[in-house]
């Protein structure tokens, strides 16, 4: 930041202005522990910590923030017909380990015939951290994350960054830092949530299809399925969605690559003007009694428009 | 009929028979069990290629796009190369197809792309020029580089991803499974193909915007 020295009452007002914002901007730089960004292609990574040391025994969060130049995206878990998401490997210090990253519910990307899953513009992915017990407070800890990332827009190109962190180890829980909460809450809000308890899901399938049928006690007239797993779901067919009185049913294409059955259907459920869902359904067996649902019964549960 | 009334009528037939085409290929694409579907296609060197001349072969087809990381990967490292040298002298036609639109990438010349397999010494029974993306749409591609493979009788027996690791990273050449040799090499085996469908992992491919 460049301060300019002025003089004058007027300008000295602006001055002291001036220096209570930098100060401000200086605060809110230091509360939230992390490096600089490392370029990667079309933009940059940044590693950040919620909490400003480690404590012995007590879980943390990092999180990776990519920030992307307008139009480019980088992609999900997974990635729908092409791409791929991007990969860590960590260098840990002994006694701390990397949990799984929390994906943020996606966008649907791409052309009417291939329909990719990711992120644009820019996404924080939160990884749970795990600190032994037995963590010495002696030594500060060096943590690294070494990442891949394809970053695509009508092109694709992969990109590598290291970003790394150093934060003291202490005994005692560190205190909530204010701007790191709220950042971190940010990155939270986009994370699919449980389903409310009240919520009942089916799944029936005929030899082509999946019918997801939904009852959450209120009408949907907008709902997009990401399926967690690959080679599940075709991707770029449309999903029919029939609204009924109290839910929806979601005819979901299969995937020519689905050559086995499969037993459960994972994914994340966006409605319209909610926050993204996790479901995990069962499938009923084609043809089978319980939770199939013929055609017949579709048209009767569906309400004319 | 009065004119008018007719071509109302046509006007609004247009649509129609537009999104009744879209449909059409869209249920026409290729599926693991099915025939593969027959195109005709014109090639950098400068001859016509016709599918159906190839019955009694085995063809494989392999989507190209110079540009994409995922084709440099095997080809910077001699992998397609290699698998097109080791095919081809077993009789198996191979064909390379390029169905990046004009301006888009992975759009080339014919003679870009005999300079292309000139200079990375590929070998590719021919390489199909589909600037248009009808053999591409023909097979539902999505990627390069998506790999499918048709038996003697004309049946697509794989269609996916070329190996196991999609990513654009040259060291996983050496420790990757490819599902094209290993679908060959089962069925010429008189084996069912083990892995008969996966996901073509790569980059999209690059169609023209309007041609769907």
């Amino acid at each position: 930041m460049r301060l300019t020295c002025v003089t004058g009452r007027k300008s000295q007002a602006a001055f002291r202005r001036a220096v209570i914002l930098s100060a401000a901007v200086l605060a809110v730089c230091s509360t939230r522990a992390h490096a600089a960004g490392a370029p990667i292609p079309h933009g940059t990574l940044e590693l950040i910590a919620e909490k400003q040391w480690i404590a012995a025994g007590h879980p943390f969060n990092l999180a990776l923030r990519f920030e992307l130049e307008k139009g480019w995206h980088i992609y999900w878990v997974n990635p729908g017909d092409s791409g791929e998401p991007p990969r860590v490997t960590w260098d840990l210090p002994a006694g701390i380990k990397a949990g799984a990253i929390e994906w943020p519910a996606p966008r649907r990307l791409g052309t009417p015939t291939i329909v990719d899953y990711g992120y644009e513009d820019a996404v924080t992915l939160v990884v749970p951290m795990h600190a032994d017990a037995t963590l010495s407070s002696q030594n500060a800890a060096q943590i690294a994350a070494n990442v891949k990332v394809l970053v695509c827009r009508e092109m694709c190109i992969p990109g590598k960054a290291q970003v790394s962190l150093t934060l003291p180890v202490k005994l005692q829980p560190p205190p909530a830092s204010a701007q790191s909460t709220q950042f971190f809450t940010e990155a939270r809000k986009a994370w699919p949530r449980p389903v409310p308890a009240s919520w009942k899901f089916a799944i029936a399938q005929t030899s082509d299809s999946f019918v997801l049928t939904a009852n959450l006690g209120h009408k949907i007239t907008d709902v997009t399925f990401f399926p967690l797993a690959e080679s599940q779901v075709s991707n770029a067919s449309p999903q029919t969605l029939v609204p009924t009185a109290t839910g929806f049913t979601l005819t979901l294409r299969k995937s020519d690559q689905l050559l086995k059955p499969i037993a459960r259907l994972k994914g994340i459920l966006v409605l319209s003007g909610e926050q993204p869902y996790s479901i995990d359904v069962p499938i009923a067996k084609p043809g089978g009694a319980a939770g199939a649902i013929s055609s017949k019964q579709m048209r009767d549960q569906s309400i004319p428009e | 009929m009065k004119r008018s009334t007719f071509y109302l009528m046509l006007s609004a037939m247009i649509p129609i028979a537009i999104i009744l085409c879209a449909a059409t290929l869209l249920l026409a694409a290729a599926k693991v069990g099915d025939p593969a579907p027959a195109f005709t296609a014109t090639a950098s060197d400068g001859k016509t290629y016709k599918l159906g001349d190839y019955h009694g072969k085995y063809v494989v087809l392999e989507w190209h796009n110079n540009g994409c990381p995922y084709v440099g990967k095997q080809y910077n490292s001699g992998n397609m190369q290699k698998l097109q040298k080791q095919w081809t002298s077993k009789g198996v036609v191979w064909f390379t197809i390029l169905s990046s639109a004009p301006g888009k990438q992975g759009f080339v010349t014919a003679s870009d792309e005999n300079a292309y397999i000139a200079k990375m010494q590929a070998a590719p029974t021919a390489a199909l020029l589909d600037p248009s993306g009808e053999i591409g749409h023909l097979y539902d591609a999505k990627t390069s580089p998506q790999m499918v493979v048709i038996n003697p009788q004309g049946v697509v027996i794989y269609d996916g991803a070329i190996d196991d690791k999609p990513t654009t990273d040259l060291a996983d050449v050496p420790g990757a499974t490819n599902y094209v040799s290993l679908a060959l090499e089962q069925s010429m085996a008189g084996k069912s193909v083990a892995t008969p469908a996966t996901r073509p992992y790569g980059c999209s491919v690059k169609y023209s915007d309007s041609s769907r």
